[in-house]
């Protein structure tokens, strides 16, 4: 393929080839609800390095959909172009039960330092602040698939009425819908989960690992042009910090530009900030 | 499931939704902004139905609309939501917020395992492990064992066996047969899970027809089918239509201005007082109106601008 023309890419087309390259030639993967980035990713991936990969269209249970477009809205029939045959969505869980789902991808309005997710609500069970719309599969999902990537396109702090600093990653959710590593009550290991956890956080500022003894979320790379001090105020929390922190690997001209093709209506981008949007790295 | 022997399930739309008795735990079909049981949940709100408890998977408008519409006293979902579309769900949010309706969030997985157990006629199922989650905190119903046979530990969820499914589809036949083009999402077992099914589809056909291009759901587990052209907008019905998202984005702007607007400005004009739903029909648009969601599949072009209307 001729990737003529390709002289730039945007933190969109960076995250997405950071959450493709979380795929493996031949892994099982599924995403369902809220998803353009993610969506983004596993075609990305299916047409790359990763054709073998087998991939269930969201909720519409598709086999290996190849969508002209992404929609934004997951249970689109645009999610079931050439998939082949269309299954119900109790077989995805099914599979995911018997321990055959590798991969999927899930986010959060809060994220702490464990990689718990919180997408039900911001307050207590006794106080909700606001209502979130809920994590769909992520709950029971996140126990049973080998491994998830987490992605967030607001890691920030903003500020409040009052002035305060509102991050997107926490020192601790509000409420646990997705858990990570480690919560207040264990470990995934002390529980026995079958599935292994979060291994890669992608955010629109680096990419994140987690520490094996600690389960703490540890820097792993900064995207180009972001310093350590950028990102640890933008962060609710002290991530893991080693003495050599890379630069995100950049996206080939050819990924990008699939990337493009792939999602035309560029609804990946949806959600990011402009400022975050304008940003143009030169290949 | 109920069993429906009878070989005549056509009624009205008011008959169909007058035989749910309000308190009931019903179940919708399609998902998110997809193949809703709309005109079903119009008619539940015009007849008063309240204090139901809905159970499901991810869903939209469909849940949203009838907590504005005073159908629900409690929402068991694992989602709603418009996603990247239009963000929160507003009625559902606010109604939670205050404290009117109760939400016990849920998991997909969890909903489907539960509808599986009503299936397999046993009082719970057992699942891999889930541990961890606050959504076990709001779930107390699910409980852990120790597998009798191999001494692990597994997670145990009751059955759930809804009152009512209402599902939207494209093709019957008087008997109630049923036919469903994909996606399926999760209406074949959310049906065959419920003791009565309420079916609104597309067309009402001959059974010879219907013996040509074959049921996927049985009659017998249908209680009352309706034919409702459009029946499902603004939500989409392929092959048949796509999604009216300029009828959603009015539906979003009405019901984030608060209760008193979307009362007035939704409610009593798209869903009380109509007399039927051609009158609503008319009101989105017409059959010619309308037209424009089903030509999705002229070209690529044409499908992305019904789905993002400033997309060239």
């Amino acid at each position: 393929m001729s990737s003529n023309g390709i002289d730039y890419y945007t933190v969109d087309e960076l995250m997405a080839t950071c959450m493709a390259r979380t795929i493996k030639e031949g892994n099982t993967v599924y995403n369902a609800v809220a998803v353009p980035l993610p969506f983004t990713a596993i075609m990305l991936a299916s047409k790359t390095h990763a054709p073998n990969s087998i991939f269930w269209g969201g909720l519409l249970a598709g086999v290996n959909p190849r969508p002209p477009f992404l929609p934004q809205t997951s249970g689109d029939s645009v999610m079931l172009y050439h998939a082949n045959p269309v299954l119900h969505a109790h077989h995805i869980y099914d599979l995911a039960m018997r321990g055959e789902l590798d991969r999927i991808f899930f986010s959060g309005a809060q994220i702490d330092k464990y990689g718990n997710l919180n997408n039900t609500l911001i307050g207590s069970l006794d106080n909700i602040r606001i209502k979130l719309p809920g994590g769909a599969g992520a709950s029971h999902l996140a126990c049973l698939a080998r491994n998830y990537t987490i992605w967030s396109i607001r890691h920030e702090a903003t500020l409040s009425g009052k002035g305060k600093k509102i991050f997107t990653f926490v020192d601790q959710v509000d409420f646990v819908t997705t858990v990570g590593h480690k919560t207040p009550e264990g470990t995934r290991e002390e529980w026995g989960l079958r599935g292994g956890g979060p291994d890669l956080v992608v955010t629109n500022l680096g990419t994140f690992d987690f520490e094996p003894e600690t389960h703490l979320m540890r820097l792993k790379t900064m995207h180009p042009g972001l310093t350590r001090e950028e990102i640890l105020e933008s962060t609710g929390f002290e991530p893991v910090l080693s003495d050599s922190i890379a630069e995100t690997p950049p996206p080939t001209r050819e990924e990008v530009e699939i990337i493009r093709e792939t999602d035309p209506m560029e609804t990946r981008k949806l959600g990011f900030s402009p400022e975050t949007l304008a940003k143009r790295f030169d290949f | 499931m109920g069993i429906h022997s009878s070989k005549n399930k056509l009624c009205s739309l008011f008959e169909a939704v007058s035989q749910i008795e309000d308190g009931s735990l019903i179940a919708v079909g399609g998902n998110l902004s997809a193949r809703e049981p709309m005109a079903i949940i119009r008619e539940m709100i015009c007849q008063g139905k309240h204090d139901m408890h809905n159970i499901g998977g991810a869903h939209g408008i469909d849940v949203d609309l009838m907590c504005a519409g005073g159908v629900l006293k409690k929402v068991q979902n694992s989602y709603v939501g418009f996603e990247a579309d239009f963000g929160l769900a507003p009625n559902y949010r606010r109604l939670v917020e205050q404290g009117r309706i109760e939400s016990q969030d849920t998991d997909c997985v969890a909903i489907l395992t539960q509808l599986r157990a009503s299936v397999f006629g046993v009082p719970f199922m057992p699942m891999p492990l889930v541990k961890g989650t606050d959504i076990l905190k709001l779930n107390q119903e699910f409980k852990t064992m120790m597998c009798p046979y191999t001494d692990e530990e597994i997670s145990i969820l009751p059955a759930l066996k809804p009152d009512w499914a209402i599902i939207h589809a494209h093709k019957s036949d008087k008997k109630g047969n049923i036919r469903l083009f994909p996606p399926y999402f999760s209406d074949l077992l959310v049906v065959e899970a419920s003791r009565n099914a309420i079916v609104s589809v597309e067309e009402i056909v001959s059974e010879k027809e219907m013996d040509r291009i074959g049921a996927n759901i049985p009659y017998y587990e249908v209680t009352a089918v309706v034919e409702v052209p459009f029946g499902a907008h603004p939500t989409s019905c392929y092959p048949d239509y796509s999604y009216d998202r300029e009828h959603i984005s009015e539906y979003m702007k009405l019901a984030k201005q608060g209760e008193a607007t979307f009362e007035a400005k939704y409610l009593d004009k798209y869903v009380r007082n109509l007399k039927d739903h051609q009158i609503y029909i008319d009101l989105v648009g017409g059959k010619e109106g309308l037209s424009k969601l089903t030509k999705w599949n002229e070209d690529h072009g044409t499908w992305k601008r019904l789905l993002m209307p400033s997309a060239a």
